[in-house]
């Protein structure tokens, strides 16, 4: 599968100046993804996945200074160093973006069908009456009961699920080459889930969207991704394709997430397998390998050289670990 | 049914709240009864709104239900008032999903115990300190954490703080509501570990509240799965995930992603389509016949009883036992295609 690549990431690195700490919250990330594609990018709380998709794109809060150094390619434009007004055209237009809590990124005084056609009008130079309609047929391509009640209603009269339909809609609104979706159905039930993820793989069928997807969920990245990269403290612990990272783990914490997970032949009252201690409290850049302090396998080495980014025996899949490119066979390195 | 003495049970309980529409009532809990022995863990499950954390916040006092009997060891808390009420309340904890708003930020970690200490009468400065320590020790913290602030500790470690709180009070029932959810997979699992150590060494009953039905697969020994402020099924774990037979259990466990994509690529549509209905205009009948995809007319007509199709489980269905007998879901002719995947 030859596709188009879209976005091509290299060594990012993303330095937050707040009032009380300098913190690095990306350290040295990359990856890429193509048309009609999606990346997950997985990782517990803080590990930086939000702050990776979203401080190049201009969309961190205010009080808050970034800097940004690495390379990120969008098609052919360099976005970092890009000015903000050629940053807000690609927003909203061949960017588009999902959040977490839709409640937060929809406006609670205007309804539904103007949000979604403001977008049109802004990105698509609609005039008010043709963008009154697209909202209507957006809302019908990602399936809308009663579309069109829907568009006169306001955001907080809709279940939590519509409501990542109309972001969604939004979203989609322009047609973007690439859509950022950070953690779109952590707040839903998995049956609601269920539902998301099956329109967002339809979507993108339909536009050949590439698609960054942002969650902590295995579940939902085997439902949806063809390629996941594993942060952990701000860097990748491991990258390749799906059927491989999740079948066959083989960096240390990629193996202890996906053996956290309860299997359905653990017997009840059976005790919970997972990890020791918990993520570090990001800082001062950490020297060493970030997981090593968790690490059964750790040596000396670990927590002193920071480990690359490399290959693996399977050349598709990438590990942060020298240990098991040391053992040189990935998953027949054996845990505990 | 039982053959243990429960410790708790709650008899046809309803709470209901003031609807925003005008002289309407949301019926968030209505008509559940559930059960739990001596140092069980017992898993409540459904979708989000389905009345978990009322059903829950009913049994601790926070809510005041309408009807219905709530009773430890058999006495009946609706028969208490005033002070007797309280202290035979106190033998049920709750702990909440966040335990952030369950903690004051100005009191140290110790300083909430010891309230918590303080309320069983134990004043005794020396005999306080030990057993704030002992407490930490038990949830797995060290000593250093009692001169903590809530907000210098990580989310995992709160909950932690939170459960040894609950049980200063030497309670015989936890309610237990989704204490994981806002937790990291790997810290999760640290946490649930508590629960069954403390099970196993306390024998403190548990009423685990969670959407995650994985986890309470493997923590609890029997499950009620409830839907519109119903239970739909209980029955043991084993026989609820291995053996489900209510329509909307079967959904539900469906609709669990796999971490396997070789099992994930085989997925074909949503188990289940559209949200659940509003607890104000609950649909007649059976309240899950608008998304079931059993549904006939007759689900329409009257509320389905529980079936009882094993020992202790149970199906509020009415095709509870053909399910059972058949293991496969009846699609009855002609097939209700929807339209739409939202209601
Ligand atoms: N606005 C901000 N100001 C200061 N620190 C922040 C801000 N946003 C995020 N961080 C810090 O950056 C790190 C990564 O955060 P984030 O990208 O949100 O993680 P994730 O999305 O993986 O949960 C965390 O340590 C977090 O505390
Ligand atoms: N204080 C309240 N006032 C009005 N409605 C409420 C109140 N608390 C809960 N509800 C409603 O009761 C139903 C059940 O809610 P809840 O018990 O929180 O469900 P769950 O915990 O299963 O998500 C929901 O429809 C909810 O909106
Ligand atoms: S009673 Fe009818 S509507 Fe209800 S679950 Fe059974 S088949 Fe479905
Ligand atoms: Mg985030
Ligand atoms: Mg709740």
């Amino acid at each position: 599968m030859a596709s188009k690549e879209i976005l091509r990431v290299s060594d990012l690195c993303v330095d937050l100046f707040t009032q009380r700490s300098v913190i690095r919250p990306v350290d040295g990330v990359s990856y890429s993804v193509a048309a009609g594609e999606t990346l997950a990018i997985v990782g517990e709380s803080g590990s930086g996945k939000t702050v990776l998709n979203f401080a190049p794109l201009g969309l961190m809060p205010t009080g808050v200074n970034v800097d940004l150094s690495g390379s990120i390619l969008f098609n052919d434009t360099e976005l970092v160093g890009i000015a903000e007004p050629a940053l807000r055209k690609l927003r909203g237009g061949s960017i588009g973006t999902i959040f977490q809590d839709p409640m937060s990124a929809l406006n609670p005084a205007r309804t539904i069908g103007r949000q979604i056609a403001e977008v049109s009008e802004l990105h698509m130079g609609l005039s008010s009456s043709q963008a009154e309609s697209r909202a209507l047929d957006l809302l019908k391509l990602v399936r809308m009961s009663d579309p069109d009640a829907r568009l006169k209603q306001y955001p907080h009269e809709l279940s939590g699920g519509l409501r990542q339909r109309v972001m969604i809609a939004i979203a989609v609104a322009a047609e973007p080459q690439l859509l950022i979706a950070d953690e779109p159905t952590t707040a839903l039930d998995v049956t609601v889930q269920a539902q998301i993820i099956a329109l967002l793989k339809d979507l993108q069928k339909r536009l050949n969207m590439a698609i960054v997807l942002i969650t902590h969920d295995m579940g939902v990245v085997a439902g949806i991704a063809s390629r996941v990269a594993v942060m952990y403290a701000g860097r990748v612990a491991e990258y390749g394709p799906v059927g491989d990272v999740l079948v066959e783990p083989r960096h240390p914490y990629t193996m202890g997430l996906i053996d956290a997970i309860p299997r359905a032949d653990d017997a009840p009252g059976s005790l919970f397998r997972g990890l020791p201690g918990a993520p570090p409290i990001l800082g001062a850049p950490i020297p060493g390998c970030a997981f090593a302090p968790r690490c059964h396998a750790a040596i000396e080495s670990c927590h002193i050289t920071r480990p690359a980014l490399v290959s693996t025996v399977q050349p598709l899949v990438s590990a942060a670990c020298p240990i098991i490119n040391k053992h040189n066979h990935g998953g027949a390195y054996v845990q505990h | 049914m039982s053959s243990t003495k429960s410790v708790l049970r709650v008899e046809n309980l309803v709470t209901r709240f003031k609807s925003v529409e005008r002289g309407k009532w949301v019926k968030a809990v209505d008509g559940v009864s559930i059960e739990l022995r001596p140092g069980e863990i017992v898993g409540l499950v459904g979708e989000s709104g389905c009345g978990k954390s009322t059903l829950g916040r009913s049994i601790v006092g926070l809510e005041r239900p309408q009807s219905g009997r709530i009773l430890l060891d058999d006495i009946d808390l609706s028969g208490l008032g005033g002070r007797k009420l309280r202290e035979t309340r106190r033998a049920i904890q709750y702990v909440f999903q966040d335990p952030y708003a369950s903690l004051n930020d100005r009191q140290t970690i110790g300083e909430a115990i010891t309230e918590a200490l303080v309320i069983i009468g134990i004043h005794d400065r020396t005999r306080q300190r030990r057993r704030v320590h002992e407490l930490l020790d038990q949830v797995g913290l060290p000593d250093t954490v009692a001169e903590r602030y809530p907000r210098e500790l990580s989310g995992g470690q709160r909950q932690r703080v939170a459960i040894a709180r609950s049980l200063a009070v030497e309670p015989r029932v936890l309610i237990c509501d989704e204490p994981v959810s806002a937790l990291d997979l790997s810290i999760r699992s640290q946490v649930m570990n508590l629960f069954l150590t403390l099970q196993k060494d306390l024998g403190v009953a548990c009423l685990f509240i969670a959407h995650d039905l994985a986890l309470v697969r493997q923590a609890a020994s029997r499950v009620y799965v409830m839907y519109l402020g119903k239970i739909v099924e209980q029955g043991t774990s084993l026989d609820v995930y291995e053996r489900p037979t209510h329509p909307y259990t079967r959904a539900l466990l469906a609709s669990i992603p796999s971490a396997d994509p070789r099992i994930e690529a085989t997925r074909e549509v949503p188990a289940l389509l559209g949200d659940i209905p509003s607890p104000t205009n609950p649909p007649s009948g059976c309240r899950f016949r608008t998304r079931c995809p059993s549904a006939v007319e007759a689900c329409a007509v009257a509320e389905p009883p529980t079936v009882w199709v094993g020992p202790g489980h149970g199906a509020a269905c009415i095709f509870a036992a053909q399910i059972r007998a058949t293991e496969v879901v009846p699609q009855p002719e002609p097939q209700r295609l929807p339209q739409q995947l939202s209601a």
